[in-house]
């Protein structure tokens, strides 16, 4: 009786353990995705576009074994609780990784195992409603016309307070900042030597010509305004001329594009004379208003400039198109021309047309070199120690991507394009 | 006196460039907003120098007509453009075109300002000739360089500059447009990046001893 039912016992454990064996195999099966089909997205993530505005959210999602061409993920936006979806975006789903966004390895993790989308908010929603307010996000993912919706993120947006990206252009800029104080103060030590440049020294020689014929001096500064960097330069190397002239007695006239430049080079015309100790002989109507038009200043330069026949005309400053109408009719008057200009497509006909051309940033050094100020020569310093590092730099980092693309060291590559990278 | 017309100014340039430079480095919207709200200040104070600019011309033209000096007739153009224009800009309520065509202000503007300004860039064709035949006098070694490649672009953008360089040039197997793109795209662009990289640098140290107050001739007299 007793082996009797421990026979039971045993075939009825038996026969459970064959149950639950069997059991699992049929679970899974269960939970399988029917063939073709794709399981949806389950680690969808949000995050706030870091570095930025606001406005951009990031989706994240880890790369798939079935991420394939054929495979596509939409990506759909919210602003309300429920409902109102806006589709976003739309991408094969073996593209759009980590990689992607354009950010250097300080500041961004570019993975290659993870799907990482920028939604812009503003693109759907106006500029003023995407900072603050919650938004909710999906990602549907399509094969063979079938799709399958993840779960829905939501998150909101914010303005951050520091560009970590841009930290190599911060460093450079205190750097430059260091350099610069250091060669103000050893200014003021010794004196730098500065290499001679030959447009400004012939200035003399110009003003003298104008000084001995009786004839006036013209400096044009361009068409550009007083927020631009080189009509501030020539604003420098006007008030050097003006001194000039005014101890030389001669005349200067400067006709102007731009009302707030003549606001401005009226003073320092006057601060010029004033130092030259010749206030008596400055006049308001040296500057003059001509025309805030391109071709209607040039066409009324031109006309004063063959009417009176001027000994020396300076072009210093922005030029576009005018550069040649100018210099040209300067050149048929028969007058020394100086031109110096940081437009490098204008360059060429300044170099044709004049007799002396200050190139690039040899106009933005034409005051200090002019004045002979310690102070603002050092600045000149500074310009070369730019320049040093630019040189140094353009040269190993020709080698070290050289060397790291032949040796196939794609992340040291990557690092050294991300040093000397704009973001 | 000193405060006023020398410390305060540099106090602020020395303030709102270094929150310029701060702006590019921080994009919260404060930033944003800042840097808006500056534009807009510089454009109303635009709208005033504008007028003092309007000012000066006039007195200008007004005192060499007055004064009768030599080529004040021409003086007399700037108030009849300015006239020209100002009234039929006045009449027609500022639009250039209504439903029914063009307004006054449409056809002075096509038919007075554009037609000169069109005869004025016109004029841009002509100089150009005779500021080529100038550089190409060959007087150093850098103009005989300019030359070369000038005499090659020419010659690789007419059909028959292509025809000659194929016949004299064929058997090198190299067309005059690839000499043409490499010219362009190698030595061309190797001269303007150098140009540009020096401008850059001396933009940011003028931009320096403007906003540490190292330079300072624009404020004009203490």
């Amino acid at each position: 009786m007793i082996k009797n039912q421990f026979g039971f016992v045993l075939f009825s454990v038996l026969f459970a353990a064959i149950n639950v064996s069997a059991a699992k195999p049929s679970q899974a099966v269960k939970k399988q995705t029917p063939a073709g089909a794709i399981p949806p997205i389950e680690n969808l993530t949000f995050a706030d576009m870091p570095y930025d505005v606001g406005g951009t959210a990031l989706l994240k999602w880890d790369v798939r074994p079935t991420d394939n061409p054929d495979v596509m993920y939409q990506i759909y936006v919210s602003s309300l609780e429920t409902g109102g979806w806006i589709k976003a975006d739309e991408f094969p789903a073996d593209t759009r990784t980590g990689k992607d966004i354009e950010l250097p390895f300080w500041a961004w993790n570019a993975s290659v195992k993870e799907h990482v989308v920028k939604v812009e908010l503003p693109n759907y929603f106006g500029e003023a409603r995407t900072t603050g307010p919650v938004f909710n996000f999906k990602v549907v993912t399509i094969k063979d016309k079938k799709s399958f919706d993840s779960g829905i993120v939501s998150g909101k947006t914010a303005s951050n307070w520091f560009r970590l990206d841009r930290l190599n252009n911060l460093l450079l800029l205190v750097t430059i900042i260091t350099v610069f104080f250091w060669a103000v103060s050893h200014a003021k030590r010794k004196g730098l030597f500065i290499r001679r440049i030959a447009g400004l020294d012939a200035i003399d020689e110009a003003l003298g010509r104008a000084t001995e014929m009786g004839k006036p001096v013209y400096y044009v500064p361009g068409i550009g305004g007083m927020s631009g960097i080189s009509t501030i330069a020539s604003t420098f190397i006007l008030g050097e001329v003006s001194k000039k002239v005014a101890q030389y007695d001669t005349q200067i006239k400067v006709p102007h594009y731009d009302p707030i430049v003549m606001t401005v080079c009226k003073e320092v015309v006057k601060q010029s004379f004033l130092e030259a100790g010749r206030p008596d002989s400055y006049r308001d109507d040296i500057n003059q208003f001509i025309s805030q038009d391109q071709f209607s200043y040039a066409a009324s330069v031109d006309g004063m400039i063959s009417r009176e026949k001027p000994a020396a005309i300076f072009f210093m400053g922005y030029f576009m198109a005018e550069s040649l109408l100018l210099a040209e009719v300067g050149a048929t008057s028969g007058a020394i021309q100086i031109a110096g200009t940081d437009q490098e497509s204008q360059l060429p006909f300044f170099f044709t047309a004049c007799d002396y051309t200050l190139i690039g940033e040899e106009l933005y050094a034409a005051g200090a070199y002019l004045s002979k100020e310690p102070m603002l020569m050092s600045a000149l310093k500074v310009q070369d120690f730019g320049k040093l590092v630019v040189m140094v730099s353009v040269f190993f980092g020709i080698i070290l991507v050289a060397v790291g693309a032949r040796l196939h060291w794609d992340p040291f590559v990557q690092v050294i394009l991300n040093l000397f990278g704009a973001y | 006196m000193k405060l006023i017309k020398k410390y305060i100014p540099l106090a602020i340039v020395f303030t709102f460039g270094v929150l310029t430079l701060a702006s590019y480095y921080v994009p919260h919207k404060v930033s944003v907003d800042y840097t808006e709200l500056v534009s807009q200040w510089e454009n109303i104070v635009y709208a005033f120098a504008f007028l003092l600019g309007l000012i000066s011309l006039f007195y200008s033209h007004y005192n060499k007509i007055a004064r009768k000096a030599d080529g004040w007739g021409y003086s007399i153009f700037v108030f009849v453009g300015f006239l020209a224009m100002v009234i039929p800009a006045y009449i027609s309520g500022g639009k250039q075109g209504s439903e029914t065509g063009i307004t006054l202000l449409g056809w002075s503007f096509r038919y007075i300002y554009n037609a000169l300004s069109s005869t004025m860039f016109a004029v841009l064709a002509f100089y150009i000739v005779s500021t080529a035949y100038r550089s190409f006098r060959i007087k150093s070694k850098q103009a005989f360089v300019l030359f070369v490649a000038a005499f090659i672009l020419i010659l690789g953008k007419v059909p028959l500059g292509q025809i000659i360089w194929d016949s004299v040039l064929g058997w090198t197997k190299c067309g005059v447009s690839d000499v043409i793109e490499w010219i362009m795209s190698v030595p061309a662009v190797a001269g303007k990046r150098g140009i540009m990289i020096g401008i850059s640098i001396g933009a940011i140290v003028t931009s320096f001893k403007i906003i540490f107050g190292i330079e300072k001739q624009y404020l004009g007299k203490d």
